[in-house]
């Protein structure tokens, strides 16, 4: 039995550290002991100056690194004890990442972008296509389903990009400085669909910004400053942060 | 991800860079054409004589006096031979009689020229053979029309021939039936014989030669029984052999008429100390022909082996360009899920495929070679009229088996060579791929 209206926590970190150039003379710690838990569908800004290691702690969420120090439970799983198979089953499954330079296959168009990680999933053709087709009609972008890359613009490849994200209907969406590369004006429209994907799917969202317009539409905002977090509006769901499940 | 989705993928990026995949191939492309060429070379070529060496005696077996602790015909006779230890005539009618439808003698003995006038007062030339059922078999001749001659002819001493479709040509007007006809052929000793016809053969230019630039001047033989030849050469009993040709009728199996020939001699000469029979056979020069095209597939296969490998070290090269170029895409891959595995699969499917299309290209350049050569073969071989007779078309025969193991060897250098490029792309850290520009 679960407590309704109580979101559960869906990331919890404890004194996550990351050293790069481990016993060498250069030895660099990027990130000084991070604790932070974000609970399902809170939609949460990451800001802070460039070089802090917000994009280092971005890629820790998103499993496609380790902590050096420190546990991260994903889901209550943790994340630090994984191989490299079950952590590509976490990327695939559980997140879904948006990058600033959008970041899709050249060579194939838009469906086929949106259907990948459903590929590596293994999920059918059918299932794959009618799933991409729905996503970027989310995005709309159904029209241009068929287009490459090089036919779209910045903001319709993002759009692409953020479809892609959600192909496997992940737990969290992940994005770094998604509006980065496009002009306020597109960057709206996709700062927009993340509200949409907030409000309507439901998804937790964590986004990296250098806008603080942009950070303040989000619900909460952790300011990183050389590898520590240094300020963070916390939790603002009602429901009580204590005793998350009765069982 | 399915087998096919990897396919359609490898294509994807094969198709992208269609220039350098082909120029990556080329490596490939040539050591299989080359194979795939002199295979069907070999193959045809052995075909096309064992076919011709059918159409004239592939049905004979040398039978021949040999010391019975000497290893084979080369080797100096050291024990003297007596008349005693020869081939008896009477032994062979045995042996005929024994396996009436299966063997045939087939020596041949020359009796000199002889000549006759036909009806327009033109002398006609010929050569007087002894011979015996099989003599026929030994010069590739067949009977057009009437019979061959048959032991019975040689034992009884029938005076009958049989001619050649030339003399017909020669000696008789157009529409005359020369069977039953009784000619008189005069000799170089001025004897004059008479002899019946019974048959009528086809001459095997091939063979025997043209001997003469018009059909007009040939010299065909005129085969008379041994005996009767024999007689006009003054002898008068039986001489003994050294060796002599055996004929057998096709239908039986090689192997099996040898066996018995070879039991019905060793019978025969269980009590000779010092002598015995061997048996050598046209299917002996089969076999060498086999051992030279065998030598030639060895070093054509050695040399296909050394392209395959610097094909597919080019292939490597080339994979190793590609997965650095692609870097960024490894990453991204990684980022939405893939697997080591999965990666790994995809590049060494593209190596595969793209070995694999080499391969099919070179197959198919390889029997274009073939096709290319039998053309040419056949233009020159219709050329002359008898080689067409013995040779007929040669229609060329790709090796299946050089052709499956082309395949399978091209797919394994795919393997080969692009598990280490591969594996190298599955090892990328996904964060610096992704960081890759
Ligand atoms: N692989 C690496 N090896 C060594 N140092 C690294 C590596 N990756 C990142 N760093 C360092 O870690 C620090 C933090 O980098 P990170 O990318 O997290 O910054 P960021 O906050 O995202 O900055 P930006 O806003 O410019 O994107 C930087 O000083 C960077 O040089
Ligand atoms: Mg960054």
């Amino acid at each position: 039995m679960t407590v309704s209206n109580m979101a559960k926590r869906i990331i919890e970190m404890s004194n996550i550290i990351k050293r790069y150039y481990i016993g060498q003379p250069n030895e660099l710690q990027i990130l000084n002991g991070i604790s932070l838990t974000v609970h399902e569908g809170e939609f949460v800004a990451i800001v802070g100056a460039s070089g802090s290691g917000k994009s280092t702690l971005m890629n820790m969420i998103g499993a496609l690194d380790k902590p050096t120090e420190g546990s991260y439970l994903l889901n209550g799983v943790d994340v630090s004890k994984l191989s490299d198979k079950q952590l590509s089953e976490i990327r695939n499954k559980e997140i879904g990442f948006v990058f600033q330079t959008f970041n899709l296959i050249s060579r194939t168009n838009a469906l086929k972008n949106v259907e990948m990680p459903m590929l590596y999933a293994g999920k059918g053709r059918k299932e794959r296509s009618k799933r991409a087709m729905e996503l970027l009609e989310l995005v709309e972008m159904e029209d241009r389903s068929t287009h490459k890359p090089n036919e779209l613009s910045g903001g319709q490849k993002q759009r692409v990009a953020i479809a892609r994200a959600m192909a496997n209907d992940p737990s969290i969406i992940l994005a770094d400085e998604p509006t980065g590369a496009l002009d306020t004006k597109t960057g709206r429209m996709v700062m927009d669909i993340f509200h949409k994907l907030h409000k309507q799917e439901g998804k937790t969202v964590i986004l990296i910004t250098h806008s603080p317009e942009l950070a303040s539409e989000t619900e909460r905002i952790i300011t990183i400053s050389d590898g520590s977090i240094v300020s963070d509006t916390g939790y603002t769901g009602n429901a009580p942060d204590k005793e998350v499940s009765a069982e | 991800m399915s087998f096919f989705e990897n396919l359609k993928m490898a294509f994807g990026s094969i198709a992208a860079n269609k220039m350098r995949s082909l120029l990556t191939m080329l490596g490939i492309i040539i050591g299989i054409s080359a194979v795939i060429t002199i295979t069907t070379l070999g193959t045809t070529l052995r075909a096309t004589v064992k076919g011709a060496l059918d159409s004239l005696g592939s049905n004979l077996f040398y039978v021949y006096l040999s010391e019975k602790n000497a290893d084979n015909y080369y080797d100096t006779v050291e024990i003297e031979v007596t008349p005693d230890d020869l081939i008896q005539l009477s032994m062979l009618e045995e042996l005929v009689e024994k396996y009436p439808d299966e063997i045939r003698l087939a020596d041949e003995n020359s009796a000199g020229s002889g000549t006759l006038r036909n009806s327009e007062n033109k002398d006609v030339s010929i050569n007087i053979v002894g011979a015996y059922n099989g003599t026929l078999d030994y010069n590739g001749g067949k009977i057009l029309a009437g019979r061959n001659l048959t032991m019975r002819d040689v034992t009884e001493r029938k005076y009958t021939c049989i001619v050649s479709d030339i003399f017909v040509r020669q000696y008789f007007k157009k529409g005359e039936d020369p069977l039953g006809r009784v000619i008189i052929v005069n000799t170089e000793g001025g004897a004059a014989l008479e002899l019946s016809i019974v048959g009528v053969y086809k001459y095997n230019a091939m063979i025997n030669g043209m001997g003469a630039t018009s059909e007009e001047e040939m010299k065909t033989p005129v085969y008379v029984p041994n005996t009767i030849a024999q007689q006009l050469q003054g002898i008068y009993y039986d001489p003994g052999l050294w060796g002599t040709m055996l004929s057998f009728n096709i239908k039986y199996d090689s192997k099996t008429v040898q066996d018995h020939i070879q039991s019905f001699f060793d019978e025969k000469y269980a009590s000779n100390k010092n002598y015995g029979i061997k048996i050598s056979s046209a299917m002996d020069q089969l076999k060498m022909i086999d051992t030279v095209i065998n030598v030639i597939t060895i070093v054509v296969a050695v040399i296909a082996a050394i392209s395959l490998l610097v094909g597919g070290v080019g292939v490597m090269n080339i994979m190793l360009v590609s997965v650095t170029e692609r870097t960024r895409e490894i990453g991204i891959r990684k980022a939405l899920g893939a697997k080591k595995r999965a990666i790994k699969r995809q590049f060494v499917t593209e190596a595969i495929i793209i070995c694999l299309i080499g391969g099919i290209i070179g197959i198919l350049i390889g029997l274009l070679n073939g096709e290319l050569v039998g053309l040419v073969a056949n233009m020159l071989v219709k050329s002359d009229p008898t080689y067409e007779d013995l040779l007929g078309n040669i229609s060329i025969q790709p090796s299946t088996g050089a052709i499956m193991i082309s395949l399978i060897f091209s797919m394994l250098t795919g393997v080969f060579f692009g598990l280490y490029p591969a594996s190298k792309a599955a090892k990328m850290n996904p964060i610096d791929a992704l960081r890759y520009d």
